[in-house]
């Protein structure tokens, strides 16, 4: 549910969590960011710095500038004058990124799992059929037909939370349970209603069943998209997943090897949640792609 | 001359390689400690005989600065 | 200027308050666990309390020194010596060139720290020198230090023989045992009464799988009240699941049913509930536990918790030293 009034918890000396309601929609996340957009806009004195989350915020404060009260106080005064999240426009960059579904790196990863941890069903087919698509190929249809809103960053540096913005391409997927001891790094998953990108080789819980050779994460700046940040990544950043064959992965490969890559990201486009909405109530959501 | 090989670390005794009556060399791992994920090998810094294992396999929360294990020379 | 001899365990640079500003893209502030023996060490060798040094933990390092200059070592007492004369720790000391000094394992305490004058001279990383070597970021090539490396250090000037007054140290408990402050939430509504009060009553053991990423403590099964079960099923199936959030520093953060306290490396976010948080003011005591050591935690209301930050703050200061 949405909360009619957002929830301000303590969290330690230093920080408030401000929960917006309890369950996975992107209306609780739009306000989210909304109030994080406005605080860093408003320069809020004796906020250090905010981290949006599915559905909600945390704050980072300073005691010695702001008490946990004042801030309270604060928090409340903006999220009413930003009114009803319908009126909020973000800045909102979209990222091309060239993935390949059905990959063979990600496949050895499962069947590597399958033989040491535990058998299960190979992670596409596995996905389609708990969502009631025909196939795996259909999974790839409809996993890649949508624009992915990043929601969140974190757990790991850069790692992002996204979730699909068309409603007609939401799946879920239950998390590996053990999680896997190791991912491939550029692996594109499915934890919940929640994709995720891996940066790095590391451990997971998703179903993994595409991965993308674009780097998304940079500490050495081989990139101009890495000048001012070592992550891709922002809140409120859209990701479009492009589908690739393995020869177009392979040569994508190579031009990140030799530095020549070039990142394809669009820069001008604001996102409008009221057109958002406007346009989700006209879609026939029963129908796949 | 008697060597008392002493924890280096507090921690879990991850495995016990030696046991009375083993003969040893420098450099030789007489038992590995784990703390904080990481893996800590002792080593003996002296030729000799195990004399004495005080420490077990699979004991928790063992002090640094323990004596773990004895070593006489090989002089009977 | 370091010539780093032995590495010790993991011994790694870090700067206070650490890697501020980057929480929401995972980046934790890393810094270090025991930011009050840390500021000491640096006042003494005439640094700003914040400069770059070294956190040393469990066993120290050894390290040669290229230049004269004016150290000093704090925390727990690692035995450090000079070229193997014993020098005191909580006081600034004088090193020639050519000179090692040596730390060794720590009987009382786990963290100690080297500040030189001049402070560590490494490239900052998104604006700090401190080390979070999961990422690869800071530090020395972002990493913790290594056989045969050469840690840089500014100018500095500093006076040897000032002390901190011994009343002004973080008091290490001998007895194994610590009291930790804890602030209820955010997520303390999930564990129902029998469960709080199980909590605040156990002498919870810091398990030796534990370090800067997350201190893992052993003890009771937690009970939780409606809302942990009474939930959407995106939340997840555990009782202790919830829609991925953000974690502060300092959450007790259960994993199902293992509560783990993240600590300066810890992660960002993540889906499990934190129905407590230990405030800043309390890290020093975590930064100083050991394995099999028992942790009782006590509640402080934010307030009581800020007070007791800025008090340790005051004690970080020109006036603790002699």
């Amino acid at each position: 549910m949405i909360y009619p009034e957002p929830r301000f918890l303590p969290a330690g000396d230093r920080f408030v969590l401000i929960e917006f309601g309890n369950e996975m929609n992107l209306e609780l996340n739009f306000m989210a960011q909304g109030l994080a957009t406005e605080i860093a806009e408003q320069r809020t004195n004796g906020v250090i710095e905010t981290a949006p989350c599915f559905a909600s915020l945390l704050v980072h404060y300073d005691p010695d500038q702001i008490s946990f009260r004042d801030l309270g106080k604060e928090m409340k005064a903006l999220i009413r004058s930003l009114g009803p999240s319908d009126e909020l426009v973000l800045d909102s960059r979209l990222f091309y990124l060239p993935t390949m579904y059905r990959d063979p790196w990600t496949r050895a990863c499962v069947e590597d799992y399958c033989n040491k941890i535990v058998k299960k069903e190979i992670d596409p087919d596995f996905v389609a059929r708990i969502n009631g698509l025909a196939d795996a190929e259909q999974l790839v249809r409809v996993h890649s037909g949508t624009e992915y809103w990043v929601a969140s960053l974190g757990f790991w540096p850069g790692l992002p939370f996204m979730m699909a913005l068309d409603p007609r391409c939401v799946i879920t997927a239950p998390k590996y349970n053990p999680p896997r001891t190791w991912t491939p790094q550029g692996t594109v998953g499915m934890g919940g209603a929640s994709t995720a990108i891996y940066p790095v080789a590391t451990p997971g819980g998703y179903q993994i069943f595409a991965r993308t050779p674009v780097p998304i994460w940079d500490t050495e700046k081989r990139f101009p998209v890495f000048h001012d940040s070592v992550v891709l990544f922002r809140a409120g950043d859209r990701v479009k997943f492009v589908p690739i064959g393995k020869e177009e992965f392979e040569f994508i490969e190579a031009k990140v090897k030799e530095r020549t890559y070039i990142y394809n990201v669009v820069e001008y486009q604001k996102f409008s949640v009221r057109n958002y909405k406007a346009w989700v109530k006209v879609l026939e959501t029963a129908k796949r792609f | 001359m008697t060597e008392e090989v002493l924890t280096q670390v507090p921690g879990n005794v991850w495995k016990v390689l030696v046991k009375p009556g083993d003969k040893v060399k420098p450099d030789d791992v007489l038992f590995i400690l784990e703390v904080m994920k990481t893996e800590v090998p002792h080593v003996a810094t002296q030729a000799g005989t195990v004399a004495a294992v005080h420490i077990g396999e699979g004991q928790e929360g063992v002090d640094a600065g323990t004596v773990a294990v004895t070593i006489g020379d090989h002089s009977p | 200027m370091l010539e780093v001899i032995k590495p010790g365990l993991e011994t790694s640079i870090q700067d206070y308050p650490g890697r501020i500003g980057h929480w929401a893209q995972g980046f934790p502030p890393s810094g270090p666990m025991d930011a009050w023996s840390f500021r000491l060490a640096n006042l003494l060798v005439g640094n700003q309390p914040g400069a770059a040094g070294l956190e040393c933990q469990f066993v120290g390092p050894s390290l040669k020194f290229q230049r004269d200059t004016v150290i000093a070592v704090s925390g727990a007492d690692m035995k450090p010596t000079l070229d193997g004369q014993a020098i005191p720790i909580w006081e600034s000391v004088a090193v020639k060139r050519g000179q090692t000094l040596a730390l060794s394992f720590a009987t009382v305490g786990a963290r100690a720290y080297i500040a030189v004058a001049g402070g560590i001279d490494t490239e900052p990383s998104l604006g700090s020198r401190s080390t979070f070597h999961k990422a690869g970021v800071g530090g020395m090539d972002g990493h913790a230090l290594k056989p045969g490396q050469v840690v840089p250090v500014g100018n500095g000037s500093g006076k040897a023989g000032r002390r901190v007054k011994p009343d002004v140290r973080p008091p290490i408990p001998t007895d194994k045992r610590w009291t930790v402050e804890v602030v209820a939430g955010p997520n303390d509504d999930w564990v129902d009464e029998a469960g709080r009060q199980r909590f605040l009553s156990t002498d919870w053991k810091l398990s030796s799988k534990s370090d800067r990423t997350g201190f893992r403590l052993e003890g009771p099964q937690w009970t939780f009240t409606g809302k942990a079960y009474n939930k959407a099923p995106e939340h997840g199936s555990e009782p202790s699941n919830i829609i991925d959030q953000g974690y502060p520093v300092g959450a007790i953060n259960l994993a199902g049913q293992t509560p783990i306290i993240l600590v300066n490396d810890g992660p960002s976010m993540g889906g499990f509930i934190n129905p407590y948080t230990v405030p800043s003011a309390a890290f020093w005591k975590l930064g100083q536990s050991k394995p099999a050591e028992l942790l009782r935690f006590k509640i402080v209301t934010v307030e009581e918790a800020q007070d007791l930050r800025r008090s340790i703050d005051e004690l970080c200061s020109e006036r603790s030293i002699v």
